[in-house]
């Protein structure tokens, strides 16, 4: 017991160091004004190249709670978050510092957690009549199967979250949904996993930043449906920035 | 002469009988064994309460946005103190006027093939939304020519590039291999009147958006990768969309 509780402790706090090791340094010492100045500019220069490529992206309004889903600067659709958050990993009562400025930069290859598979119906084709007898009937080629909605194809999890290469993830979560028709047992194991989840991805050194958004039930299951793949992220208006 | 108070002089140790040595001897072992056992626990219960601390002391600090409209008193000065300032504000505002360009100005047309909607958009006002029917995603396999064919409705931004009325269906290969029928030599035979609607509207790669048949199964993506709309509505998008509208699919 003691040897499993030194053994975890260390594991614990050895990110923590490596993490504490290398803080973002300013690499050039502006004035508080210039410095946020530049962050604008820098975040906008982001945007701005987002907006001239072809892939989809998400843009995170946290002055006005909003996020839409954009392609070459149209919002195509919008979402009110309820509420908005964004966390950094703490161990050990310590809080591993993203760096200064760093929602000035375009996160990219947002991939969804867990994944929405695609199911996709096959269908083999019948060999093609080579010729009809006269007065013989042709058969009727069965109609291929009506595809399902999406509301048909896709359970949505909640929380499900978006995962960037940088190292930033948004969860989102929808408001009263997944309590409704879960039982007190169930709840308490998703809570348990997700704080497991939490516990591992705050250890691990792969996220850094996680932004959490508090959407209504059908707009987190819409945005979750309908996501394109490999999409971007730009984060505006957060305080300090 | 002894002294009050003063204690008396310890008595030269007895030795005990074997039997008295043997009832402490067992007296000590089990005092060791409850003093040892007493440390485990207290071992235990103090790394676990280490251990419950750096649980409760990990995970992720959040903090929360200001609500929208919640004065954050960081506008940036009128003048900005320094030249670098100066700079960059100018600089922003370039590309703040660069994204803003991005919107169109005039008509388009946004349609969301997971939920099967178009919207018909001018500026920031939508004019129309509909029910339509993108691409199923089926998989269609050539029985004997081992050709394979996806029915999905591309992603992107497209540009409406041709206007047509009473649209002529050239039916493509597939169409007749989807059907078991043979593929015709003669291009004439190709040719396939009334199943497209009133009109249509090209946007590029053999894609476009029609009408239907089948206005049933609107809101379902049944199509092979065009864009089915109803009757109306296809009105009206052909009414307002000219040439060059651009079109965004998701």
């Amino acid at each position: 017991m003691r040897l499993l509780c030194l053994a975890l402790t260390a594991a614990l706090l050895a990110p923590m160091a490596v993490g504490g090791a290398t803080p973002a340094a300013p690499a050039k010492a502006d004035d508080p004004e210039t410095a946020r100045l530049r962050r604008q500019v820098e975040r906008l220069r982001a945007e701005r190249d987002l907006a001239s490529g072809k892939g989809f992206y998400l843009r995170l309004d946290a002055s006005r709670h909003r996020l839409a889903l954009m392609l070459q600067g149209v919002a195509l659709d919008d979402y009110a978050a309820s509420a908005l958050e964004w966390g950094v990993p703490e161990v050990v009562f310590v809080n591993r510092d993203p760096g200064a400025g760093w929602d000035a930069a375009a996160f990219s290859k947002g991939r969804l957690e867990p994944e929405r598979d695609r199911d996709r119906i096959e269908v083999v084709a019948p060999p093609p009549a080579a010729s009809t007898a006269p007065g013989a009937e042709t058969p009727e080629p069965s109609p291929p199967p009506v595809p399902k909605s999406a509301e048909e194809s896709y359970s949505v999890p909640s929380p499900y979250r978006i995962a960037f290469a940088e190292g930033v993830s948004l969860e989102v979560r929808a408001k009263g949904e997944g309590r409704r028709n879960r039982s007190l047992f169930r709840r308490f194991v998703d809570a348990l996993g997700l704080r497991l989840s939490d516990l591992g991805a705050a250890v691990g050194a792969r996220e850094r930043v996680r932004l959490r958004v508090t959407l209504e039930a059908e707009d987190a299951a819409s945005l979750y449906r309908s996501l394109p793949p490999d999409v971007g992220l730009v984060v505006v208006g957060l305080p300090g920035s | 002469m002894s002294v009050e108070g003063q204690a008396p002089a310890p008595a030269a140790p007895v030795p005990p009988p074997a039997g008295a040595a043997a009832a402490i001897a067992g007296r000590l072992v089990a005092r060791g064994k409850d003093l040892l056992g007493r440390r485990r626990v207290r071992i235990a219960s103090g790394s676990a309460l280490l251990l419950l601390l750096v649980l409760a002391g990990t995970g992720w600090d959040y903090r929360a946005a200001p609500a929208p409209g919640a004065d954050l008193s960081v506008s940036p000065p009128a003048r900005p103190a320094t030249r670098e300032g100066a700079r960059l504000v100018a600089e922003r505002q370039r590309l703040e006027t660069a994204l803003r360009r991005k919107v169109p100005r005039g008509t388009w047309i946004v349609i969301d093939q997971t939920h099967n909607r178009l919207r018909l958009m001018r500026g920031d006002d939508t004019l129309l939304e509909a029910p339509c029917s993108a691409g199923s995603g089926m998989v269609l396999k050539e029985g004997t020519g081992g050709r394979v064919w996806v029915f999905d409705t591309p992603r992107g931004r497209f540009e409406v590039l041709s206007k047509l009325q009473n649209p002529v269906w050239r039916k493509p290969d597939w169409a007749f291999v989807e059907e078991g029928e043979p593929i015709p030599k003669d291009p004439g035979d190709r040719l396939e009147y009334g199943s497209l609607g009133e009109y249509a509207l090209y946007f590029g790669d053999g894609y476009l958006i029609h009408g239907t048949l089948y206005e049933r199964l609107l809101g379902r993506p049944v199509s092979h990768g065009c864009v089915r709309l109803g009757r109306e509505p296809l009105r009206e998008v052909y009414r307002q969309a000219p040439l060059g509208t651009p079109v965004y699919i998701y």
